[in-house]
């Protein structure tokens, strides 16, 4: 039974997730780029090591920004501040 | 003989036209402006001369191979151990890199809607199948390799040079700095530079593939000061698709992707064929023969492809550590290649009563260069790290082969004596 409890925990918790990740708004490729001389939008890369190193395709001004590092960073930004995160 | 001669070549050309050999050759431009190229012709002087060292102590006792060299300077389980972490770490941390640059490259230049790390895995699995072929399938693929990438290289840049609307020889007044630091990094253009063995056991000139890594970066590096400033040179981590796209635009690109995708498989598959080449010959130095190659070939591939499948899974390629224990894997091959040089002087020395003067100039700044390449690092402290615990792990990796080598040979005299006998 205990075990049980722990399995459907378990899967709750992974189910949880995407909801959570759900939450967070997305930006078109096209919706950004339409807002790329806007004046208080910051984007982010968070991309790291070669991910970012091989990448050829830099969105110009963006600022790199480890992932790991949210909590150093995010303290730059005030909490209404429009900020894109890019990854890929 | 002319095959004997391409085959060698394409067989150590692997790491030279790697993408990462084109970042270096490109930041080292960048940093040294015209001072790279005369930089660039020394170094091919030393690894000739290194190449010739070594090549002279095997001439006087032909039976003589690279392993049994460096045992006699070092003893037999510290040269299996100095073997081991030379070649293991690079091929393993070479393949996850490079595969993980050549996803990117196909995802940006060719199809965008194709997943980077599927691709990775993709041409991961293709590497690995074609270990199981026979080794003429694998030395055509290889040559196959070798030659696309090569000739989308020398294609760019004979095209810069043809098209570039500034003169060469102004080049030459702009900047030019001497760093040692980039000077020493240059050096690891010529990795993995051991092919020689595989063409029927003959030895190579030792100039040929100095010469053709010189020409090929010669033409690319002129062209790329010409067509990208050094700022940007130094400061990009492509500075191979920022020269191929001011060269010749789109094509430019797609001509560079193919170049990326061709060297990875040539550095893959040529790293492969050393690391085979170099645990054969340990194998059958340590066991008297007892251990065939084929037992190698069978499992060797398919576990480094795993190492490398589970170090790419688990974000290795997205930490900044890869490039640090990377760049401390081309270190331990240099340092393996400096020692060769070393007991090749004392090989000489000993059996032909005259020292090798400037095989001996060159193994001495091959050192220094390498503690150069070490301590300029900015991680010099996990660099020496790896390269401790690299070293420490092969050391012990090469106790127990030799204590699981001396049962073998034990068991079987045993046999023969049990045989002997009964005869």
């Amino acid at each position: 039974m205990k075990n049980l409890i722990f399995f459907l925990s378990f899967l709750l918790l992974m189910a949880w997730q995407p909801a959570m990740a759900a939450d967070v708004p997305t930006i078109s490729k096209d919706e950004l780029k339409s807002k790329l001389n806007t004046e208080n939008l910051v984007i982010l890369d968070v991309r790291s090591g070669r991910d970012w190193s091989s990448s050829e395709f830099k969105i110009q001004g963006a600022i790199r920004a480890a992932g790991a590092d949210i909590g150093e960073w995010s303290k730059n930004y005030a909490k209404d501040q429009p900020l894109v995160l890019y990854c890929a | 003989m002319i095959h004997s001669l391409f085959l060698s070549l394409a067989l150590g050309a692997g790491w030279l036209l790697s993408p990462e050999s084109l970042v270096i050759a490109g930041n080292a431009a960048g940093q040294m402006g015209w001072m790279t190229l005369p930089v660039l012709a020394f170094i091919t002087l030393l690894f000739t001369a290194c190449g010739n060292l070594i090549n002279s102590a095997q001439v006087t006792n032909t039976e003589i191979k690279e392993q049994l060299m460096l045992q006699s300077i070092t003893g037999k389980i510290p040269a299996t151990g100095f073997s081991l972490a030379a070649v293991i770490p690079l091929l393993v941390l070479a393949a996850t890199a490079l595969l993980v640059t050549s996803g990117y490259t196909f995802n940006e230049v060719f199809l965008y809607w194709f997943p980077n790390f599927g691709f990775s895995f993709l041409l991961l699995a293709l590497l690995t199948i074609l270990q199981f072929f026979s080794d003429k399938v694998i030395f055509r693929a290889q040559i196959c390799f070798v030659s696309l990438a090569a000739g989308g290289l020398l294609m760019l840049s004979l095209y810069g040079i043809a098209t570039t609307e500034i003169p060469f020889g102004l080049l030459f007044k702009q900047h030019g700095n001497f760093s040692s630091t980039s000077s020493a990094t240059l050096l690891l253009l010529f990795v993995g530079s051991s092919g020689a063995g595989f063409s029927n056991g003959k030895q190579q000139p030792s100039l040929l593939l100095p010469a053709f890594g010189f020409i090929l970066f010669f033409c690319w590096i002129l062209v790329s000061l010409a067509a990208v400033s050094p700022e940007r040179l130094t400061s990009s981590t492509i500075p191979y698709m920022t020269a191929a796209r001011k060269i010749m635009g789109d094509p430019g690109r797609q001509i560079m992707g193919m170049v990326i995708i061709s060297g990875t498989c040539a550095a893959i598959t040529g790293l492969m064929l050393v690391c085979r080449k170099m645990l054969c010959d340990i194998a059958g130095i340590t066991t008297e023969g007892l251990v065939s190659c084929k037992k190698l070939r069978w499992g060797f591939p398919p576990l480094i492809a795993l190492i490398s499948a589970i170090l790419m899974a688990t974000g290795l390629a997205g930490d900044e550590l890869l490039e640090v224990i990377l760049r401390g894997a081309l270190i331990l091959w240099l340092l393996r290649y400096a020692l060769l040089c070393l007991a090749a002087i004392i090989h000489i020395k000993e059996h032909s009563q005259t020292f090798p003067l400037p095989g001996a100039v060159c193994t001495f700044i091959l050192m220094a260069a390498l503690f150069s390449l070490i301590f300029s690092n900015p991680h010099r402290i996990e660099m020496l790290g790896f390269l401790i615990s690299m070293l420490g792990i092969s050391g012990l990796l090469a106790t127990i082969w030799f204590f699981i080598s001396r049962n073998i040979t034990a068991g079987k005299s045993e046999n023969f004596q049990q045989m002997e006998k009964n005869l």
